[in-house]
């Protein structure tokens, strides 16, 4: 010992500090036995760790000493002991190297001598304080194998010697083992090694105890030499100095030596005589031995801690105490001391087993035994138990004030041991005293880790941290590494009180540390992992979408330590990590940062991300921890995620089949298919629209740029799941601050349910997965479902036609495809192809319907637009790229005939009917120059004209202006009529699945006017079987027309000229009309059974059918001269007031009349002689099919001027005899009736007779009653014989009074005798 | 007088902070944020007896330049003031003076009606004052 300090006195240079603190000594390493473990030689192997481990476990050993008590002995194995720390073994003998042990392993010879210089050379090192050595050599295997192991056990080893010899300077005892030997008695050896230890301690102790205290030398401190130089060192003072400091020596050799009762007397028996003499170093030095020996009774579970630390290389040792830290307070709380059991510390399955265990045996003795089993089983191997099991025993010793109770056995505590409260008093007063001296600065530092050990022990976190932060003051001269361990130190302690905050402050500063400037091999990757540890102090933690849930933390911190992170990555040269982390830092802290550091920290990920892209994969580092990925989720910031429906012609729709079965009732408030359909609704992320397999499908997305500059976005993709789908990349350069939308496409591949996610972006050199879950304050649903259906075909259509320039506006008209013009004047034809092309490559077209829609009725439209349905039907199926058409036959229909003038003018020209002029009697010598209108014919029945009307020319004509008004426009403007040719169609699975798709083609029809008929009216023919249709026809084109009405019958009109043309047309026959009237009845019957509708008159239903006649027959075929446009006109829609359609249909009435006995010929010339009576026979039969009521036969004669002048005003001229107005009140079918009467010409000429038969409605007939005619008339039989009619023949002439007339005139000539 | 002072919610997240130098901001937000431990450790002592609770919680710290305080209101709004650990002339009291001070201040800057309770405060009227009280002539 001497020659050390003499070694250290002739080193004058070197301080004579410790100076790398013990970080990981605790109170208990006090009573411990120092012994170095070293592992030598060149191949230290894993397989020598079991080695290690075994030595290891042989940390305390039962001793019985010469007086027979039995004593525990500690053992603290380290791997590194710097050689002045022996220096110190004086002031704490603890500190002192007491044993060495190595472990090496060799193959041959040489290796051997190697490993044997190598342990004497540490002996040599550690030569002062050494008391023993052992060497553990492992050898090579044995040549011939592994054949009878135990049975060579016994020899291997002497084998082993014999081969290999160990050198002869060589004297420390050798343990030699095969490499793959269990060493099962190593254990033991180790404990006999230990055993050899306490001995010569235990010697050293006694000797120590025997000195004369007049004859004890002064123990020093390495740094107190010189201060003692030349000092007086008989001075009393100096000599209780030497006394105080040599019982404190003692103090320890005796708690090493397992007397803790006796240390303690000791200590507190030097700390006394030290303070005396103002000692602080030593005093301070006694004060911890006071706290070392208390807590050595007080809390012997702390070696436990240690041994677990040490067995289990497990992280979470490390923090499983601050799992229990409310546990602790519980206990602490309740018992004021310190009674935690050792299985609180000792992990909760030993609790748990513990407790198990008291609840299996009453007997708490046993009881503790058996749990120290338990708890060392954990620790050591069975065949040491004997051993350790008494350290145990002790340890239950030593809590009697433990709830288990009867802990009989040496229970009480020494009464001068210091009180749970008192060890961190005094460990503060003991850091006090170090703190006065500068060279003690170590022994402070770790003092204070001792007593924040204790502390954290004793649960009472606010003296941990006092005494941590007091560390922060020792002014240590230590180099940057040990600074570091410091703060790491004290960065474990704190974690162990539940301090994260304070923890990662310190774990903060180490990083620091490690890579501070000035520093010449800064450590990055400690750095990064320090950093990376100090995360959840911070309330970070590596997975981005925690942090962003939590939102919790200091922002301003988070953001810097992201920062040194990414520094600490980069610099580490690991840019997958810097990129990630800064991926991380502007995701989560995004918005937390101002508008300039997001730009900054944008353009520091570009730059990263040139180095290394970063995309979203965990990234795993070297020590296994997983960074998980990051996403720059709101870069660019999403606004708007819109699923689109396909475009509108290629929208599946489903094909409409007859409802199966919708339940009984017509209307029931059960939905049998609702349910499904509410369940949609609530489902807000379900789409209701389908799209089509292998159809581009889009999804549109708002974004903003929320940089100040351009931000390219490339590679934009859709994220889905479920059904394959093809995601079309996108690429978008983002202007800032500007929402832009981005349509998104992609190709679903299969059928089923496609589940949309979100997006994928690369933006500033990172691959993002944008998940709409992970996009928070916008109210995204997590996904979007969509279903897919089967492919659907689809086809191109084109049409013959010009497209129009706009598009119509009709309904849906966003299926258009096409769109086909065409200009027609009414009635002309003309048609249209239409070409589809099945544009799919696999699918055939196998369903195809067609249907026309457009803004005219159905009636007309279907005049306008034909298409052969069966002829389309049978060209299907279409293969794959083939090609139909069909063609649309167009017909301009329009309304021919004007319509009805206004009322007004039938009602000017109605008194104009009133002037009777007389006209020509022939009905053939011209054709009627005027047409009246039907309107006032109705009142004019009594009209003795055969023609329908006499109305007056003029008022007419007015009628027929060449201009017609405007306001009576029919077809006289161009019309415009717009159709949708829509095709359904559909093929494949998806036909069978149900589906189809719609187009349209658009057709805008333009209708010119052509031809007009703008009055007309009904003259008799010269035959009666005739009559003729006189019409107004005008020319509305800007052409000439050549227009044929008969067969052989052309006119030429001029542009917008009219003309008027008479058309011979066969009367409507008696068959047709009686033919129609059943039909009609038969109808009405029903009707009126069914629906009780107002019965349509019969003559309205006389008037359509003469109408329909009309048009029927007469067909007006128009030319344009010069082109070849032509067309036809119809007659449809006319209108026929009651006196045309009675000169349409034929008549009921079968008139055969003879005067003077000859049957009267048409256009026969009748001669009598004045003042001769003439016999006038008037025979009728009724044809019709009905009975005729209320018949008035009339008989009129008059003379025709033949300049449109008739003359009635015959009384002095024409004489009747008998009545020449007869009423018959009913003629029955096919019943005759015959009047005759006489007729007496006073003067000669030329005279015309009417006869006609007039019906008259009953009410007429009856104010005619009332007004006594002119003419004289016989007694009417009005009687009503209504009862007794069938009702479909009451009807005939019951409203409408109908005229007959026998046409043409009689003409009598009247010669003079 | 006071280098720093910080109001933190009682979330532990930081509603104010202040300090007389810019530059060490940062540093300071790293010390105040380690005091917490300190801070919700008194507040878990003196949880047993709410009426009779200082609200003054002393020394949280001291640093070589720094010493922290701590001070906690009933709603767990904690006031954090930083002195400058040369300045030895400061009394206790002045901080217990400073504290009440702040608690005002803070009182007055949570009873404003549009004030949302937890979210940082942003009134210029309160930095005024605590810049103030800071400097010591409030």
């Amino acid at each position: 010992m001497r020659a050390t300090v003499g070694l250290m006195l002739s080193h004058g240079s070197v301080e004579p500090v410790m100076s790398r603190p013990d970080y990981e000594q605790n109170a208990l390493h006090h009573s411990s036995l120092l012994v170095l473990l070293r592992g030598v030689g060149p191949s230290r192997a894993r397989i020598l760790q079991r080695a290690f481990e075994k030595v290891r476990r042989v940390n305390s050993i039962k001793v019985n000493d010469s007086s027979g008590n039995t004593r525990t002995i500690w053992v603290r194995f380290i791997h590194e002991h710097p050689v002045e720390h022996n220096d110190w073994g004086d002031f704490q003998t603890h500190r002192r190297l007491l044993g060495l042990v190595t472990i090496g392993k060799f193959d041959n010879q040489p290796e051997l001598n190697e490993l044997c210089r190598l342990h004497e050379s540490l002996k040599v090192r550690y030569g002062s304080t050494l008391y023993e050595s052992r060497a553990i050599f492992f050898g090579p295997d044995e040549p011939n194998g592994l054949e009878t192991i135990g049975e060579e056990k016994s020899s291997t080893p002497r084998r082993l010697q014999d081969d290999f010899t160990t050198p002869s300077n060589f004297k420390s005892q050798a343990f030699f083992y095969r490499e793959q030997d269990s060493c099962a008695d190593l254990e033991s050896r180790i404990g006999d090694f230990v055993s050899a230890l306490f001995w010569v301690l235990e010697s050293r102790r006694l000797e120590r105890s025997r000195e004369k205290a007049e004859k004890v030398s002064l123990l020093l401190a390495p740094f107190e030499k010189r201060d003692f130089v030349g000092l007086d060192m008989e001075s009393r003072n100096n000599r209780k100095r030497c006394v105080g400091r040599v019982m404190k020596n003692l103090a320890d050799l005796s708690l090493q030596a397992g007397l803790v009762d006796e240390a303690l007397s000791l200590y507190h028996n030097a700390n006394e005589t030290l303070r005396t003499v103002g000692d602080s170093l030593w005093v301070g030095a006694t004060e911890e031995g006071l706290c070392a020996a208390s807590a050595m009774l007080l809390y012997p579970q702390m070696r436990e801690i240690e041994t677990l630390h040490r067995n289990s290389s497990l992280q979470e040792a490390g923090t499983s105490p601050l799992r229990h830290t409310p546990e602790k307070w519980r206990a602490s709380d309740a018992t004021k001391k310190v009674t935690t059991a050792p299985e609180t510390t000792n992990g909760e399955a030993t609790v748990q087993q513990q407790q198990q265990q008291q609840r299996l045996t009453s007997n708490s003795s046993s009881c503790s035994s058996v749990s120290s089993l338990v708890t060392t089983a954990n620790n050591s191997s069975a065949s040491d138990t004997p051993t350790t099991s008494s350290t145990t025993t002790s340890s239950t010793s030593t809590i009697s004030a433990a709830p288990l109770g009867g802990n009989q056995r040496n229970g009480e505590l020494p009464g001068n041991i210091l009180k749970a409260e008192e060890i961190t008093n005094y460990y503060r007063k003991a850091i006090i005293n170090y703190s006065k001296y500068r060279h003690a600065a170590t022994i402070e530092t770790e003092a204070a880790l001792k007593a924040s050990r204790i502390c954290i022990e004793q649960n009472r976190p606010l003296d941990v941290a006092m005494f941590l932060q007091n560390i922060l003051y020792i002014n240590l001269s230590m180099s940057e590494p040990e600074r570091v361990k410091r703060f790491e130190i004290i960065t474990d302690l704190y974690q162990q009180i539940g301090y994260q905050r304070k923890a990662a402050f310190f774990q903060r500063l180490a990083a620091l540390k490690h890579v501070q400037q000035g520093s010449q091999a800064p450590d990055w990757l400690q750095s990064y992992r320090l950093m990376l540890g100090s995360f959840t102090g911070y309330l970070l933690c590596l997975d981005p979408l925690e942090v962003v849930g939590n939102a919790a933390g200091w922002p301003a911190l988070q953001i810097d330590l992201v920062q040194s992170l990414i520094t600490a990555a980069r610099r580490l040269g690991h840019s997958a990590l810097a990129t990630r982390h800064m991926t991380f830092l502007l995701q989560t802290q995004w918005d937390n940062m101002s508008p300039t550091e997001q730009s900054e920290m944008a353009i520091q990920l570009q730059n990263l991300s040139a180095q290394c892209e970063g995309s979203p994969v965990p990234l795993v580092l070297e020590n296994g921890t997983v960074i998980p990925p990051a996403n720059l989720t709101d870069l660019p910031y999403c606004l708007d995620f819109q699923v689109k429906d396909l475009p509108p012609h290629l929208r599946p729709q489903r094909i409409k089949v007859a409802k199966a079965d919708s339940g009984p009732f017509l209307f029931t408030p059960i939905h049998f298919n609702s349910v499904d359909r509410r369940d949609k609704k609530k489902d807000k992320n379900k789409i209701a629209f389908l799209w089509v397999q292998n159809d581009l499908s889009e999804v549109c997305v708002r974004l903003r740029n929320p940089l100040p500059f351009e931000l390219t976005v490339t590679d934009m993709r859709l994220l889905t799941n479920g059904v394959v789908f093809e995601s079309l990349p996108q690429t978008i350069v983002l202007q800032p601050h500007v929402p832009t939308y981005v349509p998104l496409h992609g190709t679903p591949i299969e059928t089923g349910q496609l589940d949309l996610q979100g997006y994928s972006t690369h933006t500033l050199g990172v691959k993002s997965n944008c998940r709409l879950k992970h996009m928070r304050g916008r109210s995204f649903p997590p996904n979007y479902l969509v279903e897919v259906i089967p492919a659907l075909p689809r086809i191109a259509v084109k049409t013959s036609l010009p497209q129009t320039a706009t598009f119509s506006n009709m309904n849906s008209a966003d299926i258009v495809v096409t769109s086909a013009s065409l200009t027609l004047y009414n009635g002309e034809s003309s048609s249209c192809t239409i070409t589809i092309t099945n544009e799919s490559a696999i699918l055939p077209l196998e369903y195809l319907e067609v249907n026309i829609n457009s803004n005219v009725e159905q009636e007309l439209q279907r005049k306008i637009f034909r298409i052969d349905e069966e002829a389309l039907q049978a060209k299907l199926p279409v293969p794959p790229q083939g090609t139909i058409d069909f063609v649309v036959e167009v017909y301009a229909e329009a309304d021919f005939v004007c319509p009805q003038p206004p009322s007004s003018v039938g009602h000017s020209s109605a008194p104009a009917a009133g002037d009777y002029s007389l006209m020509s009697g022939s009905g053939h010598a011209s054709l009627p120059s005027r047409v009246g209108s039907p309107q006032h014919r109705r009142h004019e029945p009594q009209t003795s004209s055969f023609r329908s009307t006499m109305s007056g020319g003029q008022p007419s004509l007015a009628a027929l202006s060449l201009q017609p008004e405007p306001s009576s426009i029919g077809s006289q403007f161009s019309q415009h009529i717009e159709a949708q040719v829509r095709l359904k169609y559909s093929g494949g699975e998806a036909l069978t699945a149900g589906y189809c798709r719609q187009c349209a083609v658009s057709f805008n029809l333009e209708l010119l006017p052509s031809a007009q008929i703008t009055s007309w009216d009904v003259l008799p023919a010269e035959i009666a079987s005739q009559f003729y249709l006189v019409l107004d026809i005008s020319n509305l084109t800007a052409q000439e027309m050549s227009l044929n009405y008969t067969d052989n019958k052309n006119i030429l009109i001029e542009a917008k000229e009219s003309c008027r043309v008479p058309i011979p047309v066969d009367r409507c026959s008696l068959e047709q009309v009686c033919a129609a009237r059943a039909a009609e009845v038969a109808e009405n019957l029903e009707r009126e059974l069914c629906f009780r509708t107002q019965l349509l008159s019969f003559n309205d239903a006389l008037g359509k059918l003469c109408s329909e006649h009309i048009a029927e027959r007469v067909k007006i075929n128009w030319l344009l001269t010069g082109t070849d446009i032509k067309g036809m006109a119809s007659l449809r829609g006319i209108v026929l007031s009651q006196s045309m359609v009675d000169l349409t249909a034929v008549s009921p009435l079968q008139w055969s009349i003879s005067f003077q006995d000859t049957p009267v010929q048409p256009h026969s010339e009748l001669v009598c002689t004045v003042g001769q009576r003439a016999l006038l026979c008037i025979q009728l039969t009724n044809d019709s099919m009905q009975p005729l009521k209320n018949l008035v036969l009339s008989i009129k004669f008059y003379q025709d001027y033949l300049n449109g002048m008739e003359n009635y005003n015959l009384e002095t001229r024409v004489a009747f005899s008998g009545p020449n107005r007869i009423s018959i009140p009913i003629l029955e079918k096919q019943e005759q009736t015959q009047h005759t009467c006489s007729v007496i010409f006073f003067t000669p000429g030329r005279f015309k007779a009417g006869i006609e038969c007039t019906t008259n409605p009953q009410q007429q007939q009856q104010q005619q009653q009332k007004k006594p005619t002119s003419a004289r008339s016989c007694p009417s039989a009005t009687h009503v014989v209504e009862g007794q009619l069938e009702m479909f023949s009451s009807s005939y002439d019951e409203q409408q009074a109908h005229v007959w007339k026998f046409i043409p005139p009689i003409e009598v000539t009247v010669v003079e005798q | 007088m006071a280098f720093c002072v910080a109001v933190i919610g009682k979330d532990n997240a930081p509603m104010y902070l202040t300090t007389a130098d810019m530059e060490q901001e940062l540093d300071l937000q790293y010390h105040v944020h380690a005091a917490l431990d300190v801070v919700e450790e008194k507040c878990l002592i003196g949880k047993g007896a709410p009426e009779s609770k200082e609200l003054y919680l002393g020394l949280l710290y001291s640093t070589e330049n720094h010493k922290i305080y701590g001070f906690v209101t009933n709603s767990r709004v904690k006031f954090i003031v930083v002195i400058d650990s040369s300045n030895v002339a400061l009394r206790e009291n002045e901080v217990r003076a400073i504290f009440r001070n702040l608690h005002i201040l803070y009182t007055d800057a949570v009873c404003n009606p549009f004030y949302i309770p937890g979210e940082s405060l942003t009134s210029k009227k309160f930095d005024r004052a605590v810049q103030k009280l800071m400097s010591g002539n409030a």
